[in-house]
C-alpha cells in the first residue's frame, strides 16, 4: 500500500499552467507536510532560470534530461526550504517532460531526489525521529497529455525502488491548519578554538548543536497545555473544511540544562575567543488538522526554532565568504544576523519567510520571493515587524584591546557606541545605546538586549 | 523525627559559564562572582518555572504565582498539588500499603527547575558578538538541589517563594565553595547534600566540593557542628549521613532497617532500646555467594560494617567473605589457607576484623550459659542507648545479630530483637517480617546450655 498525497487545487492549477519549450524539461519542487498516515502538498515551485549562463551550454548528453542542472535544482531546494516555516518542508520534485522522454523520466527523478535530500539535510542540527516519514515524492507530468505519474522513494535507503503513490486534488487542504507561533530568546555562548573560517564553522556548528539539543529536549506548552504524550492537539476548533479561519496557537518553551553530564570538575578550554549568538527569533509552525498529536506540533515548532537560528548563521557565514574571502573569517565586535520577515503565499494564505540583511529592504525580499517561490507578493504584505531591527550597523574590525578587566563584553558595547555616528537609524537610538553601555556594567546580559522595546 | 507532612524537593542543573583572560590573575575572582550573580538574577527572574514531576503542573514562582492549572492559585494549600500527581505504579503496589502501615513519613513532591525562553521582553533580532582575546572558557554544571519541609496547610505560594530563596542561597554557597577550592583554571563542582538534623535545625543543605574526601573536610564539619550545636563525638554531616528521601530506592538492593515494620512486644513496665541509624540486612546466599551453613557470622559482620558505613564512620565498602578472611590472615589470627575456605568465625574474629578493616573497637561479653542472657538486660540496654550499634552474638553453632531489647528494669522481663543471617531467600520484606527472620524473640530463643560470646562494637569518637 503506497502513500497518499492530498494536493491543494492551487498546486494543480500551477502545474497545469507550466509552460515548456518544445522538447525541453521543467523541474520543480513540491512542498507541504508529511504525517504517518498521509501527506499534504500545498505548494509547487518550478526551478528558476539560472542567470549565470552566458551562452547556451552545448548539449552534453543525449537527451535534455541529462542537461538538468542537478546542482541548481538542489540549491533552489535548499533556498526554498529556508523559506518554509515549521511543519512545512520539501516533500519532493516534479518533472515535466515531452512524451518521448517519459520513460527515462523516472531515472532522472530518482537521481534528483536523492541528491536533493542529501544537500538539504546537510548541516541540519536536529535528528530525524523514528516517526518521521522519509519518503519523498516524485511527480512526472507529460507536457502533452498532462498525465501525472506519482511515485515515492525512501531517501534513507539508497537501494530504495520507486513505490506507487496516490495523488489526489482537494480544495483548501491547508485552510484550517492551525499555526503555532512564539518568540524565542536565544543566548548561546560558543568558544572558538581557532580563527580560520573552517574552524569557525565547526565551532559554530558544535555550539549550536548543543543548544539545539536543549531545545529538542525542552518542555513545550501549546495553547496552555503540555505537549507530551499521545494526546491530540486540542486547538478548540471544529474540524470543518469549510471554515477558512486559521487559529493561531501560542507555544511556550521551557529548557533546562539537564542534558549536561554530571561531572566532578569543570570543563576548561583555552580558546582564541568566543562568539555569542544573542537576540530574539520569531517562529512559526503549521500542523495539519487530521487528528494531529500534540507532540508532533511541539516538534514542528521546535524544529523551526532550531532551523531559523541555524539558517541565518549559515547565511551570514556564506555571505562573509562570498564578500570577503575565506581568509578573513569572523571579525570582532557585534554583527547583525539577517532578520526574519514573513509574507503570505497567495490563495492558501500560509506564511513563508525570508531573511533580510541590514542593508536590504522589502523590495529585495519581494524580488527573492518572486524568484525562489514564483509568487508575486506586494511589498506592503511583507511583515517586518516580528523581529526588531538591531540597534547598530555592523561594526567590524574594531579589535578588542587588552584591558585590566575580564569583562570583555563591556568593551564590545563601548566600541559600538563610538561607531554609532555611522548609524543611519533614528537619533533616539543613540541615547539609548549610551545608557545601555553603562547599564551593561551592572545589569545582566539579557536586560541589555531587551532595551529595544 | 520529622514533624512535617511534605518535603518539596526542587532539582535542576544550571550551567555556570565564564571566560577568564588570566585564571591566575587578580580579576578572575570578580569575573567568577559576576557569573554567579548572573545566575542568581536568572533564578529570581520571571522566566523561571517549576514543573511538578509526573504532573501537568507548571508554576511560575516569580510572577506573583501563576500556575498552568487553574485550580492551583496563591491561596492553595500545598497539599492540593497531590491530586495532580500521577503515582508510579511499580509492581509493589500491594506490599507498599502494608509496608507503610507503621511508617508514614512525609510525602515527597519532586519538582524540576526550568527556564522559559519564549515570551521575551524585547524582540531585537539576533546578532553575532565576537570576542577575539585568548580566553579560558569555563563551563561547569551546577547540580542544584533544594528541599523544604512543610506542613500540609502551608500555602503553595509560600513554598515556591521559599524554594526561590533556597536556590539563591544555594548559589551563594556554591560560589563560596567554587572560589575556595579553585586553583587557577581548575574548578571543582559544588555538590549539595541534605541532612536531617535534630530540631530546631531540621532539614539543612550543605555544599561540598566534589572529589574532596570527607577526611579533608573535617574543619568544615567542625564549624557546622558548632553552628548547629551538634554533639562533637558522632558524625552528622559526612556525605554518608545525607538524608535519604523516603521515595528514593536504594540502588544496591539491600533492605534497610526491616525492623521498623515490626511492632515491639507489649511488656508491662518495659522500655524499648533499639539500634540507632541505618543498617543493611545481609544474609545467606546474597551477592552470588553460597555460604549456606557456614557464613552466618560473616553476614552478621557485614550487617555491622554496613552500619558503620551508613553512619559515615568509614568510606570503605562492606567487605566480602574473602576480604574478611584475608583480614584475619593479615592480623596473624589465621593461616593463609583460611582464605577461600568455608570455616566458621566467632565473636573474637568479628572483633578483630572490625578493628583491622574499619578501625572500630568492640567489647566482648561472655555468657557461660544461654539461660544467662536473660539477665543481661541492663548491659544491652546501656549499649543500645550509648553506642546504638548492632550486636553480633555467636554461640552453640549459630550466629545472629541483636538489634535491640525490650527490657523492664523492675521485673527483669526481656525480649530480643533478632536479625537472622540464616535466611536464604530474596529481599522480600513481607516474608522476612512475617516469618520472623527479623523478629522479636524471648529468652527461650537461646540454647539454654551453650555458651555465648557477644561482640559489642563501639562508636569511634569523630565527626
Amino acid at each position: 500500500m503506497g502513500r497518499s498525497y492530498f494536493v491543494d487545487e492551487a498546486v494543480e492549477e500551477y502545474l497545469v499552467g507550466i509552460q515548456t519549450a518544445p522538447g525541453s524539461c521543467v523541474t520543480g519542487l513540491l512542498a507541504g507536510q508529511s504525517s504517518p498516515q498521509r501527506d499534504f502538498v500545498v505548494l509547487a515551485v518550478q526551478t528558476p532560470h539560472r542567470e549565470s549562463e552566458g551562452q547556451p551550454k552545448a548539449s552534453r548528453g543525449v537527451s535534455p534530461l541529462d542537461d538538468i542542472d542537478v546542482e541548481w535544482v538542489t540549491e533552489h531546494a535548499k533556498q526554498v526550504s529556508r523559506m518554509l516555516p515549521g511543519g512545512l518542508c520539501i516533500l519532493g520534485l516534479f518533472l515535466v517532460t515531452p512524451p518521448e522522454l517519459s520513460k527515462d523520466a523516472q531515472n532522472a527523478l530518482k537521481r534528483l531526489i536523492f541528491a536533493m535530500d542529501k544537500y538539504i539535510t546537510k548541516g541540519r542540527l536536529w535528528e530525524l525521529s523514528e516517526e518521521d516519514v522519509t519518503d519523498q515524492v516524485t511527480l512526472h507530468i507529460c507536457s502533452k497529455t498532462k498525465k501525472t505519474v506519482c511515485k515515492t522513494f525512501d531517501v534513507k535507503d539508497p537501494k530504495s525502488s520507486a513505490k506507487p503513490a496516490d495523488w489526489k486534488y482537494q480544495t483548501g487542504v491547508s485552510s484550517s491548519w492551525p499555526m503555532l507561533s512564539c518568540s524565542v530568546a536565544v543566548d548561546v555562548q560558543i568558544p572558538m578554538t581557532g580563527s580560520s573560517s573552517d574552524i569557525t564553522d565547526k565551532c559554530m556548528k558544535d555550539g549550536l548543536r548543543r543548544w539545539a539539543k536543549q531545545i529538542e529536549a525542552a518542555c513545550c506548552l501549546i495553547n496552555g497545555r503540555h505537549a507530551l504524550d499521545d494526546s491530540e492537539l486540542v486547538s478548540g476548533q471544529k474540524k470543518n473544511p469549510k471554515t477558512t479561519h486559521r487559529q493561531t496557537l501560542p507555544a511556550r518553551i521551557f529548557v533546562s540544562d539537564a542534558e549536561l553530564d554530571e561531572r566532578s570538575s569543570a570543563l576548561v578550554q583555552l580558546c582564541s575567543g568566543s562568539v555569542k549568538v544573542r537576540g530574539v527569533v520569531h517562529c512559526r509552525a503549521y500542523i495539519h488538522n487530521n487528528k494531529p498529536k500534540a507532540r508532533h506540533a511541539a516538534q514542528a515548532i521546535k524544529r523551526d526554532i532550531i532551523n531559523t537560528v541555524c539558517s541565518r548563521v549559515e547565511m551570514f557565514l556564506e555571505d562573509l565568504l562570498i564578500n570577503e574571502g575565506s581568509h578573513k573569517g569572523l571579525c570582532s565586535g557585534q554583527q547583525a544576523l539577517p532578520r526574519r520577515v514573513f509574507a503570505p503565499v497567495p490563495v492558501s494564505g500560509l506564511s513563508v519567510c525570508d531573511y533580510m540583511f541590514p542593508d536590504e529592504s522589502t523590495a529585495d525580499v519581494a524580488e527573492r520571493l518572486k524568484e525562489m517561490l514564483d509568487c508575486k507578493t506586494p511589498e506592503e504584505d511583507i511583515d517586518t515587524s516580528l523581529e526588531g531591527n538591531q540597534l547598530f550597523s555592523n561594526v567590524c574590525g574594531s579589535e578588542i584591546t587588552e584591558s585590566p578587566s575580564d569583562d570583555s563584553s563591556k568593551h564590545v558595547f563601548s566600541e559600538v557606541q563610538t561607531e554609532n555616528p555611522k548609524n543611519q537609524k533614528a537619533p533616539q537610538y543613540y541615547a539609548g545605546v549610551a545608557i545601555t553601555a553603562a547599564v551593561a556594567l551592572l545589569a545582566t546580559a539579557t536586560s541589555l538586549l531587551y532595551f529595544n522595546e | 523525627m520529622l514533624q512535617c507532612d511534605f518535603i518539596f524537593r526542587l532539582k535542576g542543573i544550571l550551567e555556570f559559564a565564564c571566560q577568564l583572560d588570566n585564571p591566575n590573575g587578580v580579576q578572575s575572582q570578580s569575573t567568577i562572582s559576576k557569573s554567579f550573580q548572573d545566575l542568581r538574577s536568572k533564578v529570581t527572574s520571571k522566566n523561571i518555572v517549576f514543573t511538578v514531576c509526573n504532573s501537568p503542573v507548571l508554576i511560575w514562582p516569580n510572577t506573583g504565582f501563576q500556575s498552568s492549572v487553574e485550580s492551583l492559585t496563591e491561596a492553595s494549600a500545598c497539599g492540593d498539588i497531590l491530586q495532580w500527581i500521577e503515582s508510579d505504579d511499580g509492581g509493589s503496589k500491594k506490599s507498599s500499603k502494608k509496608k507503610d502501615k507503621k511508617k508514614s513519613g512525609p510525602t515527597v513532591v519532586n519538582m524540576k527547575l526550568l527556564f522559559e525562553v519564549t515570551e521575551p521582553a524585547g524582540n531585537t533580532a539576533p546578532s553575532l558578538i565576537r570576542v577575539s582575546t585568548q580566553q579560558h572558557c569555563v563551563k561547569m554544571p551546577l547540580p542544584l538541589d533544594c528541599a523544604l519541609s512543610v506542613t500540609t496547610d502551608e500555602r503553595l505560594e509560600t513554598v515556591c517563594t521559599g524554594l526561590v530563596e533556597a536556590l539563591n542561597k544555594q548559589l551563594a554557597d556554591m560560589e563560596e565553595v567554587v572560589l575556595q577550592y579553585r586553583k587557577g583554571s581548575s574548578f571543582l563542582v559544588p555538590q549539595p547534600f541534605h541532612f536531617q538534623l535534630p530540631e530546631p535545625a531540621g532539614l539543612i543543605t550543605v555544599v561540598y566540593p566534589a572529589g574532596v574526601p570527607d577526611s579533608q573536610l573535617q574543619a568544615v564539619r567542625e564549624d557546622l557542628h558548632r553552628k548547629f550545636e551538634l554533639p562533637c563525638d558522632r558524625p552528622y554531616l559526612r556525605r554518608a549521613n545525607a538524608f535519604h528521601f523516603p521515595d528514593a530506592a536504594y540502588k544496591d538492593g539491600y533492605l534497610r532497617n526491616p525492623h521498623i515494620h515490626l511492632n515491639p512486644p507489649n511488656i508491662e513496665d518495659a522500655k524499648l532500646y533499639l539500634v540507632q541509624g541505618v543498617y543493611s540486612y545481609h544474609h545467606y546466599m546474597q551477592d552470588h555467594v553460597d555460604d549456606n551453613g557456614w557464613g552466618c557470622a560473616y553476614r552478621s559482620l557485614q550487617t555491622i560494617c554496613s552500619w558503620f558505613q551508613q553512619q559515615g564512620y568509614v568510606e570503605t565498602a562492606v567487605p566480602t567473605h574473602t576480604q574478611i578472611q584475608q583480614a584475619l590472615v593479615d592480623v596473624g589470627d589465621k593461616e593463609p589457607r583460611f582464605v577461600g575456605s568455608r570455616q566458621w568465625i566467632g565473636s573474637i574474629e568479628v572483633q578483630a576484623v572490625l578493628n583491622q578493616l574499619l578501625g572500630v573497637t568492640s567489647k566482648i561479653m561472655f555468657v557461660s550459659q544461654g539461660s544467662e542472657l536473660a539477665t543481661k538486660g541492663r548491659e544491652l540496654a546501656n549499649h543500645f542507648q550509648t553506642e546504638g550499634t548492632p550486636v553480633m552474638i555467636g554461640g552453640g553453632v549459630l550466629a545472629h545479630t541483636i538489634l535491640g531489647v525490650v527490657w523492664s528494669e523492675n521485673t527483669g522481663q526481656i525480649r530480643f530483637l533478632i536479625l537472622d543471617p540464616h535466611y536464604t531467600g530474596g529481599e522480600d520484606l513481607q516474608t522476612i517480617t512475617d516469618k520472623g527472620w527479623c523478629g522479636w524473640k524471648g529468652p527461650e530463643f537461646w540454647d539454654q546450655n551453650a555458651y555465648y560470646n557477644l561482640c559489642l562494637p563501639q562508636r569511634p569518637k569523630s565527626i
